[in-house]
């Protein structure tokens, strides 16, 4: 069965028992309020499940369970005993096909109109006398025997209860059991105390030398010590992206249903957190997305009309910071509307007009957790009576977290939930400063940098510091001054380690410290309220030999030097994409493939242009193989080993600014937005790094590498010279072919004794004859096609002998050029 | 009170008591790592098994050494252990002297105890072992700033 149906039965079941008490508890006095709640929050859950997985017989009988409830809270209608047992017969028929669905049966249909009718939506207790029939009627139901219109609704339904298929014992594939948390946590802390006791004991051994006889049971022991500790932490421990997991659906589904467009960015789903906790912000979260989508993102047409684009952004990113865990919601929609929200607060007595004016537009926004409070015009099938966030705010803080919206009109709302983690096991840095060490939690690092001060710019900039990390100037916090342990005069660090560390709003930092020892799975534990009062810490934990050490509040220590920009700059920053790239050109590259069919690119900066060129242009005859592009003679490579089949080929100008290179490419992509993160290939040293473009691989040719090996300076190269015989033949039919050869042409007076002369045989002979001067090289073309025996002519349309010839005088010209230089 | 048993520690000189129940142990102290920043009265975490303990200066916490040197005062390689709020400390004190029954109830003296004693006392006590002062443990645990505060908010 899909996992996330599994689910949704498993839950459902969970708070068809948990409403039980409700239930009965709800039937003796129906105008019970905190029952109609727990009921009512019962029954929308199911429906916004339903909508989920498409159950549209579960979805009507919760969606029409849900509006006469709703009206029962509203005041709109009194809960009469008919209309409890109405909601009790959908519920218990909610249970039959709860099982139904589990079981893979088909569930008989028909009968939940009946059901629905009993409900009677349209009967609301009106105002005047009319409403006494409806009370009296309810009278006859009620007493003892309350529950019997329930179970002869269901029957009526042409649907006996004992026909349901029977819940099935054996339903779960995997064994469950529940167990209290306390005794968890009792476990997990005796397994660290044996951690250490082992730990101690190990060293003890040490101490008493090698011992075969205890050596053997004490590796033993640790072994499974080890695997103990495994399976303890794995029986807390999620990802969140089990969470993650089921949104993107969850997204498209209740888009589509309310005919929005959105996209959605998760990030942040290696964070690690409490079963338990994932289980307690499951809901939340799914409120507050199907609210963004149903009230936040405006329709497609209207955004266009705003000038937004068509597709909404919803951003739901995970930060792990010591014992708390911030959730960030944010959706670039039309925003909350204040006024409207101090409008419906006042409407509904949740303020009085009078205090309107004392209260902060951030008070104004946030009492949309206020019980009972929606601003949602329309009830429709998604979200609408508020009763998501109040729940929401409810549920976080029955575990000690919180939740707070800020928004701005026409620019989105931000939603973010801290979560406690009062025991969680997180994977850190330990870094050393000044003698002490601390522990980072490695969900913030970005990169650990290395260097000297110069090569990573670090500058001061009165007191704050500056380094350049990727061609960006980074704000530097040193750690020894944070924690004020730098010693007065100690000369700065020489060689600085920093460790990049990137927030929850995407704002990123560097913090220099002295050295960082290791990383693993640090268990954190709360600090004494004294300590936390510092804001520097987020807890402390053990190292492995059970010296204490303090994990570092990287949130609230950028927050206390001002480097945390408003949390909702990540999506803006998406909302403006095309801006940002126009701003961030440092990583732009050529995308191509070369002739071994390899995808690669290269960084935009060095190409100077394309080039096609001829075949006949590149010169394997050396070592290296080079090519003449505009007279020069340029060294080529990525050529295949294999000859050229095409006539023409494909090449990259690379400059570095005083060698150029060329490379020959079998296709030219496209430029590109280098945008994924770089992984070094350490075996191929022509390559920077290999990165994802496009979704596909392709690799970053290492430029540096490429010069050092390949670069040279451009030689010109000095273009054979020819003269030609006059007439129009000659300018308007040889002078193409001896260009295209590779030749200047230049005019008889320019003629230099390197000059290669190209004339008819019957002007040869003439000028022999009268003793005219020749040029030293010389190609005589004669008209005929058979050559008269004897004379040293060529064919005037014999083009292979033509440029032989030429070629040959060429090289003689070079030759007795280098001659000339020896 | 009378029957109750206390634990008598030295503070700065001075015969102190503490509630035997809110001790739960009294421990070797180990290694303390140094908190910086923190308030001066913490002297820093220790760990004991594979739990985290707060190191309090109870000296410093009540607001004495400010104006008296340190090293008036010995300190014991031994610290109490106490719970409060869900976090465990360790007490740095003088010496622990011993454990012993509480032989009537908590009274005051006129005159008071002093400024930054009456803080943190909740009376004077006679005990088996002679009069002590009995230590209310959260307002020791807060600190000297916060009682300091509380004194000026309450004048």
């Amino acid at each position: 069965m899909d996992d996330l149906l599994a689910e949704f039965i498993a839950e459902t079941r969970e708070m068809l028992e948990a409403s039980g008490g409700e239930l009965v508890a709800w039937e003796a006095d129906p105008t019970d309020r905190a029952r109609l709640d727990a009921i009512f929050r019962f029954v929308h859950t199911v429906k916004g499940n339903c909508g989920f997985f498409d159950f549209p017989r579960l979805a009507g009988l919760s969606h029409a369970a849900e509006d006469a409830l709703a009206d029962c809270r509203s005041g709109r209608r009194d809960p009469d005993p008919t209309l409890v047992s109405a909601v009790l017969a959908i519920i218990d028929r909610i249970a039959q096909m709860i099982d139904a669905i589990e079981a893979g049966e088909p569930f008989p249909e028909g009968g939940d109109d009946d059901l629905i009718a009993a409900l009677d939506v349209s009967r609301e207790t009106a105002p005047d006398s009319g409403s006494e029939g409806g009370l009296e009627g309810a009278s006859e139901g009620s007493g003892p025997t309350l529950h019997a219109p329930a179970a002869s609704l269901l029957a009526s339904g042409g649907d006996e209860p004992g026909s349901a298929p029977a819940r099935r014992a054996d339903a779960a594939a995997q064994r469950t059991i529940r167990l209290p948390v306390e005794l968890l946590d009792r476990v997990m802390s005796g397994v660290s105390d044996m951690v250490l006791a082992r730990n101690d004991l190990a060293h003890r051994l040490r101490q008493a030398g090698t011992q075969p006889t205890i050596d053997g049971p004490f590796e033993r022991l640790t072994t499974i010590l080890s695997d103990v500790r495994d399976a303890i932490t794995r029986m807390r421990m999620q990802r969140i992206e089990t969470l993650f997991g089921a949104l993107p659906r969850l997204v498209r589904d209740v888009a589509a249903e309310c005919g929005k467009q959105v996209m959605v960015d998760l990030d942040g789903g290696d964070v690690e957190l409490d079963r338990e906790m994932i289980e307690t912000i499951r809901d939340p979260l799914t409120h507050i997305i199907r609210n963004a989508i149903d009230h936040g993102i405006e329709a497609p047409s209207a955004r266009l009309g705003q000038g937004k684009r068509e597709i909404g952004l919803l951003a739901i990113a995970a930060r792990q910071s010591g014992n708390t865990i911030s959730i960030v919601i944010s959706d670039d929609g039309r925003g909350l509307d204040e006024e409207r929200i101090i409008a419906k607060a006042i409407a509904t007595g949740l303020v009085a007009p009078q205090d309107r004016a004392g209260m902060s537009r951030d008070k104004v926004l946030n009492l949309i957790f206020e019980p009972g409070f929606s601003t949602a015009e329309a009830v429709s099938n998604v979200s609408g009576r508020g009763v998501g966030l109040d729940v929401v705010r409810q549920n976080l803080e029955k575990v000690g977290g919180s939740i707070k919206v800020t928004s701005r009109p026409g620019h989105g709302t931000t939603f973010t939930l801290q979560i406690p983690l009062t025991l969680s096991i997180i994977a850190g840095l330990t870094v050393e400063v000044a003698g002490h060490r601390f522990a980072i939690p490695q969900s913030y690092v970005e990169e650990i940098v290395q260097g000297t001060a110069r090569a990573l710019d670090l500058t001061r900039m009165g007191e704050t510091a500056l380094v350049t990390f990727r061609g960006q100037r980074v704000p530097c916090l040193m750690l020894d001054e944070v924690l004020a342990l730098a010693q007065a005069g100690a000369a700065p660090a020489k060689e600085p380690t920093l460790v990049m560390l990137r927030l929850a709003s995407g704002d990123l930092f560097a913090l220099a410290v002295e050295g960082i020892h290791n990383h693993g799975d640090l268990v954190v534990k709360p600090l004494a309220p004294a300590v936390m009062k510092s804001g520097l810490y987020a807890g402390s934990t053990l190292l492995d030999d059970g010296q204490p050490v303090l994990l570092l509040d990287v949130a609230n220590i950028a927050a206390q030097h001002a480097l945390v920009s408003d949390t909702r700059a990540r999506v803006l920053g998406a909302d403006d994409d095309n801006a940002a790239d126009h701003g961030d050109a440092g990583a732009r590259a050529m995308l191509f493939t070369d002739f071994t069919g390899r995808r690669c690119a290269v960084r935009l900066e060095l190409v100077q242009r394309i080039e096609t060129a001829p075949t006949s242009a590149i010169d394997r005859s050396a070592a290296r193989p080079r090519v003449v592009i505009d007279g020069l003679i340029l060294p080529l490579i990525g050529l295949p080993d294999a000859p050229l089949a095409q006539a023409r080929v494909r090449l990259l100008r690379l400059s570095d600014g005083a060698c150029e290179l060329l490379y020959a490419v079998r296709e030219v992509e496209d430029a590109v937005e280098l945008t994924e993160a770089l992984s070094p290939v350490p075996e191929d040293p022509l390559a920077e790094a290999i990165t994802l473009i496009g979704g596909a691989p392709a690799t970053l040719i290492d430029a540096h590498e490429l010069f050092a090996r390949y670069g040279e300076p451009p030689v010109t190269a000095q273009r054979p010279r020819c003269t030609l015989p006059e007439g129009e033949w000659a300018r308007a039919i040889l002078a193409p072919l001896v260009t295209a050869a590779g030749y200047d042409i230049v005019p008889e007076a320019e003629a230099d004794p390197s000059t290669i002369g190209i004339l008819f045989e019957d002007v040869y002979e003439v000028a022999e004859a009268l003793g005219r001067p020749l040029p030293p090289r010389i190609i005589r073309l004669r008209d005929q096609p058979d050559a008269p025996a004897g004379t040293d002519t060529i064919y005037r349309y014999d083009r292979e002998a033509l440029l032989a010839a030429l070629a040959a005088e060429a090289a003689a010209v070079a030759a007795a050029r280098t001659g000339e230089a020896a | 009170m009378t029957g109750d048993l206390l634990v008598i520690l030295q503070i700065a000189g001075r015969r102190c008591a503490l509630d035997a129940l809110q001790v739960k142990s009294v421990i070797e102290l180990g290694a303390v790592t140094p908190i910086p920043r923190a308030p001066h009265w913490i002297a820093g975490i220790t760990a004991l098994r594979s739990q985290a303990l707060t190191v309090i200066d109870c000296r410093r916490a009540i607001g004495l050494s400010a104006n008296g040197s340190d090293a008036a005062w010995p300190t014991d390689h031994r610290a109490a252990v106490v719970s409060d709020g869900g976090h465990s400390y360790a007490l740095l004190v003088d010496g622990i002297e011993d454990i012993t029954t509480a032989a009537g109830e908590v009274g005051q003296v006129p005159g008071g105890f002093g400024a930054e004693w009456t803080k943190v006392a909740r009376g004077m006590i006679e005990t088996m072992a002679g009069p002590a002062l009995l230590m209310d443990l959260s307002a020791l645990l807060t600190g000297p700033e916060a009682q300091r505060s509380e004194i000026e908010a309450a004048a």
